[in-house]
């Protein structure tokens, strides 16, 4: 295998910024995930619920259902058929649904999106690029970021479009165009804490089975230990030691739905909690990148 | 003859912590091929990430290639195409994609860095195998991979870090043979960063040897072997007399004094003598001179000079 040298030409176009290699990363992130085939599974029962939910606000909308039949719907899917019915939190109950698919889909993704390059020093072909270290750490936040994006705020707002277009049209997206707004925010703090908090976690345990036993341990165990103190102490505020109801808390909040009342006042303290934890994950993971050897 | 600057350093040094990487370095390169050497913790490294602009420098100034290697970062890695030791693979990509990923963070337009993926795929001798997945490359591809995807941008200096660790000696000499040819063809510069220093002599025109953070020696090959020229390894006849003492009094210095009863050294004489100086010292001493062998001194014994430690010489003897 020798050089081909007789066709060798140089190139003399113009670099770009380095701020484009982040959407580099995004990209071959995004094809990492499809090229897995075991993910396929986790996409298909996210397209799944999505088709149900889909199902649901057509049935609620186009069908002449019974009174009970309705009432079973707005109780499980948070649909009604009245566009103005102020229960609505359909899309809420969605994304909820929607994060345990993420979660697991997270769990497992973390090692290879991030863990990888570590384990497999591969961060020292990225830095030696044209790019910086927090061209790469943006990079990789958005690619995990895109992937929520994906399973959560894009349908979402697709079941927001398609109840409008099946109900009232233009005057439902413009009266409720806090719904929209409110997927947004939610799916906002989604992605973010979520992506610094997997990426972060990823940086540090690097391979598959760490990596998701701990993401779900601190997903599922500090919740029980919440629970268990909240009943121990009747203490409502113990409970925001799960992360994840804090983040359903931070959901309620932006959609302006609380399932208890009392959930209006931890809201914040949930949104606080997320954005503290956020920030030290940030802060951890920026250490390690910046611990990394690009010339060994 | 004509020639551009590659790098040029003056007085640079980098401290992390209490530790000295980089010792008031000074170091004047012409373009061409360069090789790096130097013993673990001489610095190599800390002198890489200075010259890919990763690491700022404690004090010193200098440019390569041009540009100022304080303020230069991001724009420097434009102009140089870095080889990194490691596999540094990316989990589930394909050659060529791997080879357009790295033209994409280089800042290439989406287009031209897979025409170019798949240019440089040819030239390096992947041509055939771009569309495997990296997994299925052997370590000589893989090695090839890193060239081309140094290469992708089509840069000035291209920087390698044993690029031939961990080949077998067909594929070591495969890998050596398709840097000379890319040398040779495209005037690219090059500084080879390695602990086989056959490797240097074979592709590289200069080398520096760096030793606990500064410059033991540097300069063409040429030039460092030939310093090697009034060295000899002679075995004499001792009659008792002090012919060595005689020998250091005159000027010459013993590089190395072998088991006396073995009567042998390596010597390198005064500038001014030459053999027929050493037999008359020798006669004078009633020394008969048995065997004088010109010290044909390569890259590795210059290097092991350079760079041996008081510690290792004992263990040596």
């Amino acid at each position: 295998m020798g050089i081909d040298i007789a066709n060798y030409h140089g190139w003399h176009g113009e670099l770009s910024r380095p701020a484009r290699g982040v959407f580099s990363i995004v990209r071959v992130a995004l094809l990492q995930v499809l090229r897995q085939k075991t993910y396929w599974l986790l996409l298909a029962l996210g397209l799944a619920q999505f088709i149900l939910f889909w199902s649901v606000i057509y049935a609620v909308t186009q069908l002449e259902l019974p009174q009970d039949a309705k009432q079973t719907i707005l109780r499980e899917f948070g649909f009604s058929a009245q566009t103005d019915e102020k229960r609505d939190n359909g899309y809420m109950v969605f994304m909820e649904r929607q994060s345990v698919v993420v979660m697991i889909l997270l769990a497992f993704s973390g090692s290879l999106l991030v863990g990888a390059d570590f384990r497999q020093r591969t961060l020292p072909f990225y830095l030696s690029r044209r790019i910086g270290k927090r061209h790469y750490i943006i990079g990789k936040l958005l690619a995990v970021s895109s992937l929520i994006l994906i399973l959560t705020v894009i349908p979402a707002l697709a079941l927001f479009i398609e109840y409008g277009a099946l109900t009232t049209g233009l005057t439902y997206w413009l009266e409720n165009w806090r719904i929209a707004a409110a997927v947004l925010t939610y799916g906002a703090v989604l992605c973010l804490a979520n992506s610094v908090w997997l990426v972060s976690l990823s940086a540090y345990l690097q391979r598959a089975a760490p990596i998701a036993i701990t993401w779900s341990s601190l997903l599922i165990m500090p919740g029980r230990l919440g629970e268990f103190l909240w009943k121990a102490s009747d203490n409502e505020y113990w409970r925001l030691l799960d992360p994840w109801r804090d983040m359903r808390l931070a959901g309620q909040l932006f959609f302006g739905k609380f399932r208890k009342d009392f959930d209006k006042g931890l809201a914040w303290w949930a949104l606080a909690l997320i954005t503290g934890i956020t920030v030290v994950a940030l802060l951890a993971l920026v250490r390690r990148v910046r611990a990394v050897d690009i010339v060994e | 003859m004509w020639s551009i600057v590659l790098l040029d350093v003056q007085k640079l040094s980098r401290t992390f912590g209490r530790v000295q990487a980089l010792r008031e370095v000074t170091l004047r390169l012409e373009t061409g091929t360069v090789g790096l050497v130097g013993n673990n913790g001489a610095g190599k490294s800390t002198l890489l990430k200075i010259l890919l602009g990763l690491l700022p420098a404690s004090s010193g100034s200098g440019t390569i290639l041009g540009c100022d290697i304080r303020h230069t970062g991001l724009k420097l890695r434009a102009r140089i195409g870095y080889m990194p030791e490691v596999a540094a693979t990316v989990p589930l990509l394909k050659g060529v994609e791997y080879v357009a990923l790295s033209g994409d963070l280089y800042g290439m337009p989406y287009r031209d860095a897979r025409r170019r993926a798949h240019e440089v795929l040819n030239y390096v001798g992947l041509g055939e195998l771009r569309y495997r997945r990296l997994d299925e490359y052997s370590t000589g591809n893989l090695q090839r991979l890193k060239l081309a995807a140094a290469l992708v941008h089509d840069p000035e200096l291209l920087l390698l870090d044993e690029p031939t660790n961990g080949l077998d000696p067909a594929g070591r000499q495969s890998m050596l043979l398709l840097l000379e040819d890319l040398i040779a063809e495209t005037g690219k510069s090059l500084i080879l960063c390695t602990h086989v220093l056959k490797d240097v002599e074979q592709l590289c025109r200069q080398v520096v040897v760096l030793d606990r953070g500064t410059v033991a020696k540097s300069g063409t090959i040429e030039e460092l072997t030939r310093a090697a020229d009034n060295r000899f390894e002679i075995q004499w006849r001792d009659t008792g007399s002090n012919f060595l003492q005689r020998f250091r009094e005159s000027g010459g210095s013993v590089l190395r004094e072998d088991n006396p009863s073995e009567a042998t050294a390596l010597v390198a004489l005064p500038e001014t003598w030459g053999p027929r100086q050493l037999f008359e010292l020798a006669a004078g001493c009633g020394t008969v001179i048995t065997r004088l062998r010109e010290d044909d001194e390569n890259l590795e014994r210059l290097f092991l000079r350079l760079t041996a430690t008081p510690e290792k010489d004992t263990v040596m003897s």
